[in-house]
């Protein structure tokens, strides 16, 4: 069996794996709290959880499909079937997966690429898992220190942290492709400050028009190129 | 307090710890078969090394935010439930946001927690957020392979040249910083204290006396991301790349620490 051959087989056996366990996950899940109530002596309402799910979770579902379309490319089919699972995308595993491909220098689309996505998302996946049952059992010896009121300030901000940092590493790599977008998001939110509720959905326009301005630049440079050779070929 | 009482029980830790564990069996198993493709690749075993450290020296800060999460969720719907949510498919925002909604809709008169209530708002939870997995599920090989289909032919030794799919997902990337730094300037520009004080703010177009924090923490982890670049190189200290994203936001969250509120 050559490489080609190997990869292949890998993929469709992820892809088998990948089903398999979000089916499980989902019975899981969506079974806790129904075993939960057993033990406590009552059941999910189904008619609520239904008028429950239209007013507040439609938004999410929306949110659920765009998330699907956007960071499945970037994870590849074991990265995603990873992220979706374990959740946490924006804040965690899309950034952590995105560093590590850059670590490594792994193309898009490329074996390599799915590789590293997946080691990467399994990790960081691990780790949460780790520190979040650590935390959980040193819950009552942790609490003084964890609610100080020192800390909280501190692990509020994480998401500003977090994008703070990553501004700097994208946007130095392409700064008139990131300005424009920056620019509109901030007149946006400075027109419309009640949508800083719901920036996680502005993603989607801010996203869209970073990709068209990157095409756009992209088609430019590959006409640029062309010209260039062109004219080198010319007497 | 009996509720919380009863939420924090042995049943129900051991139903969401054995959830916690599923899941991390299958972490394992999705690591050990990507680590074993690669060498059959022909990866380069450093390379791959690396990819795992970073990613897991990145992960841990998220992580202990996360875990202040279930902290923070706690006290309204126990231990056990939020570390599962927040092990498992869940995200602090999303969590809050509809742990909050739903007992307000299905809670006492107080807004309170009952034992009546629980298992509703825990469905609803899992309810909301399981569209991404079920998608996942049904479209993600054929969604995959049209994806690499659409892309470049094969050089060989098996590994694609990037075309515009790169360009693509750093743009990508580029508008979802985009959309929370403008929020955060949008934010500071035409926001200002509500009446009740505190962290309430309320609109007020170009009041400019918004929340500045978000903005002081996220330059001050863009300093410190300057720096760790400065070192890795120029000073040729390229072992400083899988620390930099977590040094920088430490960095960044020291300052919203030292700052006053």
């Amino acid at each position: 069996m050559n490489t080609q051959q190997q990869y292949e087989s890998y993929l469709k056996k992820t892809h088998l794996l990948g089903r398999i366990v979000s089916v499980v996950t989902l019975i899981l899940l969506v079974g806790a709290p129904f075993a939960i109530g057993a033990l406590l002596g009552s059941a999910p309402d189904l008619g609520k959880t239904l008028t429950g799910f239209l007013a507040v979770g439609l938004v999410w579902t929306v949110s659920s499909v765009v998330e699907f379309l956007v960071y499945t490319p970037m994870l590849g089919a074991g990265g995603s079937y990873l992220a979706f699972i374990t959740g946490n995308l924006i804040n965690m595993k899309i950034p952590c997966a995105v560093n590590a491909k850059e670590l490594v220098d792994a193309k898009s689309g490329t074996p390599e690429n799915e590789v590293i996505a997946t080691l990467s998302i399994a990790t960081s996946s691990l780790v949460t898992i780790l520190v979040l049952a650590i935390g959980v059992a040193l819950m009552i010896p942790l609490q003084p220190v964890l609610q100080d009121p020192r800390l909280k300030p501190a692990f509020d901000m994480v998401v500003p942290a977090l994008f703070g940092a990553m501004a700097y590493k994208y946007y130095r790599k392409a700064p008139i492709l990131a300005l424009i977008p920056l620019c509109v998001m901030t007149l946006v939110f400075t027109l419309a400050p009640s949508l800083t509720g719901s920036t996680s959905f502005m993603i989607i326009p801010s996203g869209a028009l970073a990709i068209a301005l990157a095409y756009w630049f992209h088609i430019r440079d590959g006409r640029k190129a062309g010209g260039a050779e062109k004219g080198e070929k010319q007497p | 307090m009996e509720v919380l009482q009863s939420l924090n029980s042995g049943g129900v830790y051991l139903i969401c710890g054995g959830i916690v564990a599923f899941i991390a069996a299958v972490c394992v198993v999705f690591m050990v078969r990507a680590w074993r493709a690669g060498l059959a690749l022909g990866m380069d075993r450093t390379k791959m090394k690396r990819a795992v450290t970073a990613s897991a020296t990145f992960s841990v800060l998220p992580s202990v935010g996360i875990f202040l999460g279930v902290v923070a969720l706690s006290g309204m719907l126990g231990t056990p439930w939020p570390w599962l949510r927040l092990s498992v498919i869940g995200a602090l925002h999303y969590e809050t946001q509809v742990a909050d909604a739903a007992v307000e809709r299905f809670g006492t008169a107080g807004g309170g927690m009952t034992l009546e209530i629980f298992p509703t708002v825990a469905l609803l939870m899992s309810v909301c957020i399981m569209w991404g997995m079920i998608l996942s599920a049904l479209f993600n090989k054929k969604y995959t392979d049209r994806l690499r289909r659409a892309g470049e032919k094969p050089e060989g030794n098996g590994k694609k040249a990037g075309g515009f799919g790169d360009k693509a997902m750093a743009a990508m990337f580029i508008g979802m910083v985009s959309a929370y730094l403008g929020s955060y300037l949008g934010s500071f520009i035409s926001r200002k204290p509500g009446p009740e004080g505190g962290a309430e703010y309320v609109s007020a177009v170009f009041s400019f006396r918004g929340p500045w924090m978000p903005l002081a923490v996220a330059l001050a982890a863009a300093l410190a991301m300057a720096v760790f670049t400065y070192f890795s190189e120029k000073k040729k200290m390229a072992w400083l790349d899988g620390f930099s994203i977590a040094g920088s936001m430490l960095i960044g969250m020291l300052v919203a620490a030292v700052l006053p509120a």
